[in-house]
């Protein structure tokens, strides 16, 4: 039967009276069931752009209050007074990096916007601590903030413009989301794209902030201390990745790349192993200069725990002898997976220095070295100078509260989060049956830092 | 596609039409066929639903027993060992429990009581659901982890968790591990869901995602990556690779 024959046997049947009512209730169901899932899916893309709406005008609220806290902290003559602008300041630059996180929008579109919320609220938080300790504001500062308010008030008019839009509709955030291939699409993503490549282009000309904190823009750009030693060849750091494993145990080495970029250029190696799958390779990065080994990850999965944590300690320690690390103190340790990762921190003259850190996995089957990380310790090692303590302990101990019960104590070197550091006493105390780490300073006296411990079964853990 | 559903089945129900009653009752048939097939064809991209927890009854034997077992010793109702075997001090230690919590007290773990257990997201496959509540950074790292890089090599799965970890320290990206994650058009396998997949248990993910959370970092301080093949937007080829790893290209 061919198919017009078939089509007209299809159309007289349809003629059937009772077929009709057949296609009527199907035609319906499928159109009620096409109705309510439109419906669900606008309310759905509704819902989605309300929160945006939110967030933009939650963000717009908080740069508005930014710029206004900026503008009184340059008139305003008292210290308290300037600490407390700027800790809001710092607490509403937060919460608008916060917000311009959450719109429809690429990431690298706002990304300087980004990058100047974050900085304005670290730098005002910076400023917090210094005037805090009674510290007034520099002319330099004072400029810097000047300029930042300058930005602020730019990047309010460019919000505003689009508040406008967006209150008349010719900017939708469905638009801005759909990356979808219709012409139509595309253009209206391109528009509205650009108009917030214009409000990131605001910044182009935004200045280097040097501060006191995390963001601060000398920080980001540190030059790694530890990196001693002429430049090696790729053969050269060969051997390195040989003597890092053991000669009996490696099968193959092989040179995957070459890494340029600052601060720590490398070479990557894969490395297989004598006697093991294939697939359980090792990979590693030796530094182009000076040959040291940065960072190494071996995938294999460890069956059983047969060593303590004392005897993972021991082979650690003893893998870092080997390789050429002296003087390493474990100071933490964390279990999981049958393998533990401990920490470890340079020690002179029995003083540990913590921002000195490697960190080492090892399993706990055979004590064999999993992991491997010295950014830590490539970044900040260096023979110190460390000058004698200006208090003694007696006087730090009395800084600290009576109520914590003293158990063990000694001198130590901690990293700021502004990758500085502090010379300090160490108090390890007890309060209520709960552990804790005072940090005193060896030179002022006062109270840099208090951690809580928690002891897990994986390990200790300080807050 | 539909409509093609449509004329073909009543097709085939034309022809095979015999009397009017059987006729009314293939209707029937058909017409709830069809409501299937739509229904399959619109829960198409909606979240697996997780299949929930068989009720647990004495003489049950399995890791489910054991984990409520744990459970309950762990809340005081149950003192002996945990051994995976629902036996009478198990029975006796499920009544204690809904008599204080003021459920019917039956000894047997039926749903509700598994429900206030907090144990009904355990699915019968072994595939390892996270807990609605609570998903901790490595959780949802693991599971950023597995849409993304899946079919990576360790390497790269340990690689795009870092990459996750240096955007939250840098100034430009959200400070936490869920702001960055759930950035609107950060990770396609966010926006497309993916991220929703039940973590395989066999998957390396959530040792990748703890070695990421410790500190190794094979990117050497990258903030993108972007799969050559398939990646889309033209501003990401301006971005200077550091590394290669499987599929994916690192950047800053």
């Amino acid at each position: 039967m061919g198919i017009r024959n078939k089509l007209l046997d299809f159309k007289r049947r349809l003629s059937d009276r009772k077929m009709y009512s057949v296609v009527i209730v199907a035609l319906a169901v499928v159109a009620g069931w096409g109705i309510y899932q439109y419906k669900t899916a606008a309310d759905l893309r509704q819902e989605l752009d309300n929160q945006y709406n939110r967030a933009f005008y939650d963000m717009l609220g908080y740069v508005d209050n930014v710029q206004m806290l900026l503008a009184k902290s340059l008139i305003s003559a008292s210290n308290t007074k300037t600490a407390s602008i700027m800790q809001e300041a710092w607490r509403q630059a937060n919460l608008a990096q916060t917000n311009l996180g959450q719109l429809p929008i690429n990431p690298p579109t706002l990304e300087k916007t980004s990058k100047y919320l974050t900085q304005v609220g670290d730098f005002a938080y910076s400023l917090n601590n210094q005037n805090m300790k009674g510290k007034e504001l520099s002319d330099k500062q004072y400029e810097t903030l000047e300029k930042l308010y300058g930005y602020a008030v730019s990047l309010r008019d460019s919000l505003e413009q689009l508040q406008s839009d967006l209150g008349t509709g010719r900017l939708k955030w469905g638009e801005l989301r759909k990356k979808g291939t219709s012409i139509f699409q595309r253009t209206s993503t391109k528009i509205t794209g650009e108009q917030f490549e214009n409000i990131d282009k605001t910044f182009q000309e935004y200045p280097t902030l040097i501060y006191d904190g995390p963001f601060s823009d000398h920080i980001t750009n540190t030059k790694p201390k530890a990196l001693t030693g002429d430049t090696v060849s790729v053969d050269q750091a060969r051997e390195r990745v040989i003597k890092f494993f053991g000669k009996d145990k490696v099968q193959n080495v092989t040179n995957t790349s070459k890494n340029d970029s600052e601060p720590f250029k490398t070479y990557s190696y894969t490395v297989t192993f004598k006697d093991r799958p294939e697939e359980e390779t090792a990979v590693i990065d030796i530094t182009q200069k000076g040959g040291h080994p940065y960072y190494m990850l071996y995938n294999r999965a460890v069956e059983k725990e047969v060593l303590n944590i004392d005897q993972a300690k021991a082979a650690g320690k003893k893998f870092l002898e080997e390789q050429g690390f002296k003087n390493m103190t474990d100071t933490y340790y964390l279990k999981e997976d049958n393998t533990a990762t401990i920490n470890y921190a340079y020690t002179q003259d029995g003083i540990v220095i913590y921002p000195d850190l490697i960190k080492v996995k090892v399993a706990l089957d055979n004590g064999e070295i999993l992991g491997f990380e010295a950014k830590g310790y490539l970044s900040s090692h260096t023979d110190r100078n460390i000058p004698e303590p200006s208090i003694s302990e007696e006087e730090a101990r009395s800084k600290i509260s009576s109520k914590i019960k003293v158990y063990s104590s000694g001198l130590a070197i901690i990293p700021t989060e502004y990758k500085t550091e502090l010379f300090t006493y160490e108090f390890k105390g007890k309060l209520n049956d709960k552990d804790f780490i005072v940090y005193i300073n060896a030179n002022t006296g006062e109270e840099e830092d208090i951690l809580m411990i928690i002891n897990t079964p994986n390990g200790v853990l300080t807050m | 596609m539909l409509s093609v559903f449509t004329a073909f089945s009543i097709k085939l129900l034309i022809r095979r039409g015999g009397d009017s009653i059987f006729k009314k009752l293939k209707i029937t048939g058909v017409l709830l066929i069809l409501v299937c097939l739509i229904s399959t064809v619109f829960s198409h991209n909606r979240p697996e639903i997780t299949v929930l927890m068989k009720e647990l009854k004495p003489g049950d034997q399995g890791k489910e027993v054991a984990q409520m077992q744990q459970r309950l010793k762990n809340w005081g109702y149950y003192r002996d060992d945990v051994n995976g075997i629902y036996d009478s001090s198990t029975f006796e230690a499920v009544k204690e429990y809904q008599r204080k919590n003021n459920m019917p007290v039956t000894g047997t773990a039926g749903f509700d009581t598994l429900l206030a257990m907090g144990m009904t997201s355990i699915t019968v496959s072994n595939a390892v659901h996270a807990q609605g509540k609570g998903i901790s950074d490595e959780q949802l790292l693991a599971r950023a982890i597995n849409g993304e890089a899946r079919g990576e090599p360790y390497e790269g799965q340990v690689a795009v968790g870092a990459v996750i970890l240096n955007r939250t320290r840098d100034s430009r990206f959200p400070k936490t591990i869920a702001g960055v994650i759930y950035q609107p058009g950060a990770f396609t396998a966010v926006s497309d869901g993916q991220i929703n997949v039940p973590i395989d248990p066999e998957s390396t993910v959530v040792k990748a995602a703890r070695d990421a959370l410790n500190g190794w970092d094979p990117t050497n301080g990258c903030l993108y990556y972007w799969n050559p093949a398939t990646a889309t937007s033209k501003w990401i080829w301006g971005r200077k690779i550091i590394k290669t790893i499987g599929k994916h290209h690192f950047g800053i």
